[in-house]
C-alpha cells in the first residue's frame, strides 16, 4: 500500500479486448436485456411491434443531443443549456417563417445555426473568460430559455408542412426518418472520436488541460467547436421535436438537459472529463428510453418515473465505482 | 552512535535504515543521529534517497529494516499520526494551509477554542482564539497580525504561520524541506532567526536544502546521502562547499566531461533570443543555441527561467523582445505555434503539464503529432504503433506491459523518456527541457544525459535549464547562469569552475 506514492503499481494484466470501456458497455447491455425481459413478464405490449417502433421514432431527441453532450464531457465540460437550446431552435424557425415568410427549409437551417450560435456564445465564455462550464451554460439555460418566451411572446406555433414533417415522423422502408439520421450522427461522431486526431485531442483536453496546451494542442479552439457541435445537435433535436409535435413552443424540451446527460453517465462517460464512449451513450439513450416507454405501459404514474429515472441513475453509476473499485482492489493485491 | 560519545544520547537515531521499492534499493543501510538544539543539515542530489528516510521518520512509509530511537526509546512509526504524537513535524515544500482563513484560524485549526455556559459552548470564543493566536506568535518574537487571510501574507511569513502552527503542539523535531526555495534573501534572512531561536528552546531541525551556501550559514552539521547510501557526517566547520559536492555527486563529472567534444562554433544558430523582458519574470535576456549544442541555463530555482522557457514556448507572453528560428522571427503566441516552428517543450512537473496519466504510453508519445498521423482526417493506427515502438526502442523506455500500459504506472524516468519521444515525433529542431531528471532515479538520469547527447549530435539544438549543478556540468557544452532574471555570465564548459557557475547564479559579477 505505502509503496503507492512513491513508485508505479503494477500495472493491470488483462485480456486486450477487455478495457474498462467495453466492461462498462457490457455490463449496459445486460442490464438492458435484463430490463426488457422484466417489462416483457409484465406487459404484452411491451414487445409488440406497434411499440417497438414508438420507441424507435421517439428516440431521436435524446439520442442526437446525447452526441454533444458525450463530446462535451469528454472535454471535461458540460452542457447545461441544451434543453433551451432546442426550444429556441423550434421557436425562431417558426417565427422565421410564418411571421417574415422566410422558406421553410432556410428558416430551419437558420434554426439550427442559432442553436450553434449560443454554443459559440457558451465556449467563448468558458474558454476567455474562463467561467466553469457549468455555471457558464447554467446562465445560458437560462438566458435562451427566457429568449425563447420574449421570441414567441409565449405563444405555441402550430407548424405543419409535408416535407418539415417528414423529419421527425417520416419513415424509410418502415425506419423512422429521424432514427435513421440519429444513428448516422452516432457512425459519423464515432469514426470522429476514434479516428480523427481531433476526436483524440478531446480525450487529451479532458485528461489534463494543460498537459495538452503544452503539447501544443490548440485547446481554446477545440472547446469552442465542441460547444459549438453540442449547439447544433441540440438544434437540430429541438427541429425534430417540432416535427414530431406539429407545433413550436418555448416549453419545449424541458428537463432534455436531465435525460440527456444522465443517458451519456449511464452509458460511462466521465464527468471528470477524459473518458467516454458513444457506444456507451447509444446504450444509455436506449435503456433510458426503454425504461420511460415499459413504465408507462405498466400505467406508473409520470411523476413515479422521474424517481425511477434517478434511481437508475444512481444504480448504473454506483455499479460502476464499486466495479472500479474492486478492480484496484485485487490490482493492489497481486503487486 | 558517533554521536553518543560527545554529546550524551543524541535526541534522534535512524539506525541502519533499510528500504526498496519493487526491488530497487532506496535506502541503503542508512543512520542519522540528531542532537537536541543543533540543525542538520541532509543533503544529497535529488534521488539520493532524502525524502524517502525523511519520510519513513514521518511514519509515511515503512521500512524494511533498521530501527528508530528517539530520546534513547525505540520507537515505531506506522503512520504521520505516530509521528506526530512524538514530536515530529514536517513543514513540506508546498505549503498546507487554508488561503481564505486568518492567521489564527489557521493557527488553531483542530483546536478552536469555545464559550461556555449553554449557548456559549456552542460558538466559537474569537476572543480567546486571538489571544492564544498572539501568544503563540509571541513565542518567537513574531509581529504577524492574527486577523489577516494567509493569502494576504507575504510568502515567507506564511511559512513562519506553518512553523509557528507545527511548534504548536510541543514539537521536538522538525524537519523542513526546501524551506527557502521560494524566498527572497532578506526573507531567508528572517527565516534563519526563526530557526536560531527554535534551536535556542531545544528544538532540533533537520533542513533540505539544494541552496549550498545556506549550510554554512545555518547549520550545526550535515549529513550527506548518494545513491541511497549514508557518505558522511561531518561538521559544518569541517567542510567546504567544495568538498560538499564532491560528496554528494562522487566523480561522475570528471567521468562524464571527456565524453563530449566541443559543438557549436560553425554550427548554424538554429534558436535565437534577443532582448527579451517579461515584466516582474525576468529582462532582456539574449540568447542563442547552435544545432547540436547544449545550452545550459543554471540559476537557482525562482531565477526567473521557468518563466523564459514559457515564453520561448508560448505558454506565456513576454513584454518584449523577439524569437527567431532559422534565422527568421516567429510570431510565437500560443504554444501550438511554437510546435509549428519545430520547438519542444519539457516542462517541469511531469505529472501535471506533461502527460495525460490516464492514456496509454502510445497516446501520450504521439499527443503532439497526431495531425501528422492522420491521412485523410482518418488516423492511421498502425502507422502509429510503428512510430511509438520506433521511439520506445530507441530511447529505451521501458514499462511493464506493451505500449497500451498507462503512462501512469510508468517509472519517472521513462515518463521522461516517453517526453521526449513526443517532442522527436513531432520532429522538432528545437527542445527545450526544465529540470527533466527531478524525481528520476539516478540510473534512469545518465540514460536521459546519454539521450540528449545523442540527440544533440543528431543536430537539435537543446536548450537545458537547471538547478542541478553536476547537471549543467554533465551534458551542457555552454553554461548561462541567471540571476533574478537577468543573464549575468557565459560560460564555456571546458573552462568553467563549479564556484564561478554558483557565483554567477548568485549575482556575483566577475
Amino acid at each position: 500500500m505505502l509503496s503507492a506514492q512513491s513508485a508505479p503499481a503494477a500495472p493491470p494484466k488483462r485480456r486486450k479486448w477487455l478495457t474498462d470501456d467495453t466492461l462498462t458497455s457490457l455490463s449496459l447491455v445486460v442490464s438492458f436485456v435484463l430490463l426488457c425481459v422484466f417489462f416483457a413478464s409484465q406487459t404484452p405490449y411491451f414487445l409488440t411491434q406497434a411499440n417497438l417502433s414508438t420507441i424507435a421514432s421517439t428516440i431521436a431527441i435524446v439520442g442526437i443531443t446525447s452526441i454533444g453532450m458525450t463530446l462535451v464531457l469528454i472535454t471535461g465540460g458540460v452542457d447545461i443549456s441544451v434543453g433551451s437550446v432546442a426550444a429556441l431552435s423550434g421557436v425562431v424557425t417558426s417565427l422565421l417563417w410564418l411571421e417574415h415568410g422566410i422558406p421553410l427549409g432556410v428558416a430551419t437551417v437558420l434554426g439550427i445555426l442559432a442553436g450553434g450560435l449560443v454554443g459559440l456564445l457558451n465556449g467563448a465564455i468558458v474558454t476567455y473568460l474562463k467561467i466553469n462550464p457549468l455555471i457558464t451554460t447554467l446562465a445560458t439555460f437560462s438566458i435562451v430559455r427566457g429568449l425563447a418566451f420574449v421570441l414567441s411572446e409565449g405563444q405555441t406555433n402550430l407548424l405543419s408542412n409535408e416535407a418539415f414533417n417528414f423529419i421527425g415522423r417520416g419513415t424509410v422502408a418502415g425506419i423512422p426518418f429521424s432514427l435513421i439520421v440519429m444513428l448516422t450522427l452516432y457512425l459519423i461522431f464515432f469514426f470522429v472520436l476514434r479516428y480523427t486526431s481531433f476526436g483524440r485531442n478531446l480525450y487529451a483536453i479532458g485528461g489534463s488541460p494543460q498537459a495538452s496546451r503544452l503539447a501544443g494542442i490548440a485547446v481554446t479552439r477545440h472547446l469552442l467547436i465542441v460547444y459549438v457541435i453540442s449547439g447544433l445537435l441540440a438544434a437540430f433535436s429541438g427541429i425534430i421535436n417540432v416535427s414530431q409535435l406539429a407545433s413550436s413552443a418555448p416549453r419545449a424540451a424541458v428537463g432534455l438537459e436531465f435525460t440527456v446527460i444522465t443517458a451519456v453517465v449511464l452509458g460511462g462517460t466521465s464527468l471528470a472529463g477524459g473518458k467516454g464512449t458513444l457506444i456507451g451513450t447509444l446504450i444509455g439513450v436506449i435503456i433510458l428510453r426503454t425504461l420511460d416507454n415499459g413504465l408507462v405501459l405498466m400505467q406508473v404514474s409520470s411523476f413515479y418515473q422521474d424517481v425511477a429515472r434517478g434511481f437508475v441513475l444512481i444504480l448504473a453509476v454506483g455499479f460502476d465505482q464499486i466495479r472500479l473499485k474492486f478492480g484496484q482492489l485485487q490490482r493492489s493485491k497481486g503487486a | 552512535m558517533m554521536a553518543n560519545q560527545m554529546n550524551g544520547a543524541p535526541l534522534l537515531e535512524m539506525r541502519h535504515i533499510h528500504k526498496s521499492f519493487f526491488g530497487v534499493k532506496v535506502l541503503d543501510d542508512v543512520s542519522l543521529s540528531l542532537r537536541k538544539g543543533e540543525v542538520l543539515a541532509l543533503l544529497g542530489e535529488n534521488g539520493a534517497g532524502k525524502s524517502t528516510l525523511i519520510k519513513i521518520l514521518n511514519g509515511d512509509y515503512t521500512m524494511d529494516s533498521g530501527e528508530i530511537y528517539l530520546g534513547g526509546q525505540h520507537v515505531q512509526f506506522h503512520e504521520p499520526r505516530d509521528a506526530e504524537a512524538h514530536g515530529i513535524r514536517m513543514i513540506y515544500q508546498e505549503l498546507h494551509y487554508a488561503p481564505d482563513l486568518s492567521v489564527t484560524e489557521n493557527l488553531l485549526l483542530n483546536e478552536l477554542p469555545h464559550g461556555r455556559g449553554f449557548p456559549g459552548r456552542y460558538a466559537i470564543d474569537w476572543r480567546r482564539a486571538r489571544e492564544m493566536a498572539l501568544a503563540r506568535l509571541k513565542l518567537l518574537d513574531l509581529a504577524i497580525e492574527p486577523d489577516v487571510h494567509m493569502r494576504d501574507l507575504p510568502v515567507v511569513e506564511r511559512q513562519i504561520v506553518e512553523i509557528v502552527k507545527a511548534l504548536s503542539a510541543e514539537a521536538q523535531i522538525i524537519v523542513m524541506d526546501e524551506p527557502t526555495a521560494a524566498l527572497t534573501p532578506p526573507e531567508v534572512e528572517m527565516l534563519f532567526g526563526i530557526i536560531r531561536n527554535l534551536c535556542a528552546q531545544g528544538v532540533a531541525i533537520i533542513y533540505i536544502s539544494h541552496r549550498l551556501d545556506e549550510i554554512f550559514d545555518i547549520a550545526d552539521r550535515v549529513t550527506i546521502l548518494r545513491d541511497g547510501q549514508h557518505v558522511a557526517t561531518q561538521a559544518v566547520a569541517e567542510v567546504t562547499m567544495a568538498s560538499v559536492v564532491e560528496l554528494m555527486v562522487g566523480r561522475e563529472i570528471e567521468a562524464r566531461r571527456k565524453t563530449i567534444e566541443v559543438g557549436g562554433g560553425a554550427a548554424q544558430v538554429v534558436l535565437e533570443v534577443q532582448n527579451l523582458t517579461r515584466q516582474g519574470a525576468y529582462e532582456d535576456v539574449s540568447l542563442k543555441v547552435h544545432a547540436g549544442e547544449i545550452v545550459g541555463v543554471f540559476g537557482l530555482i525562482g531565477s526567473g527561467q521557468l518563466s523564459l522557457t514559457r515564453s520561448i514556448f508560448g505558454a506565456e507572453r513576454p513584454d518584449a523582445g523577439s524569437i527567431l528560428v532559422d534565422g527568421s522571427a516567429c510570431t510565437i503566441r500560443h504554444p501550438q505555434d511554437a510546435r509549428n516552428a519545430g520547438i519542444g517543450f519539457v516542462p517541469v512537473d511531469r505529472k501535471v503539464q506533461s502527460l495525460i496519466m490516464g492514456q496509454s504510453v502510445r497516446k501520450n508519445v504521439t499527443l503532439s503529432n497526431w495531425g501528422r498521423l492522420a491521412r485523410m482526417g482518418f488516423f492511421q493506427q498502425g502507422v502509429e504503433k510503428q512510430h511509438t515502438q520506433h521511439w520506445i526502442d530507441s530511447l529505451g523506455i521501458r514499462m511493464a506491459g506493451d505500449m497500451e500500459v498507462p503512462i501512469r504506472f510508468l517509472s519517472g524516468g521513462n515518463q521522461q523518456k516517453s517526453v521526449l519521444a513526443r517532442w522527436l515525433e513531432a520532429n522538432v529542431r528545437v527542445l527545450i527541457l526544465n529540470e527533466p531528471t527531478w524525481g528520476v532515479d539516478v540510473g534512469a538520469r545518465s540514460d536521459i544525459y546519454d539521450q540528449l547527447e545523442a540527440l544533440a549530435q543528431s543536430g537539435l539544438a537543446i536548450l537545458l535549464v537547471s538547478s542541478d549543478i553536476q547537471e549543467i556540468l554533465s551534458v551542457c557544452q555552454r553554461i548561462l547562469t541567471i540571476y533574478r532574471g537577468r543573464i549575468t555570465a557565459e560560460f564555456l564548459r571546458d573552462q568553467v569552475t563549479k564556484d564561478q557557475l554558483l557565483a554567477g547564479a548568485a549575482g556575483e559579477t566577475l
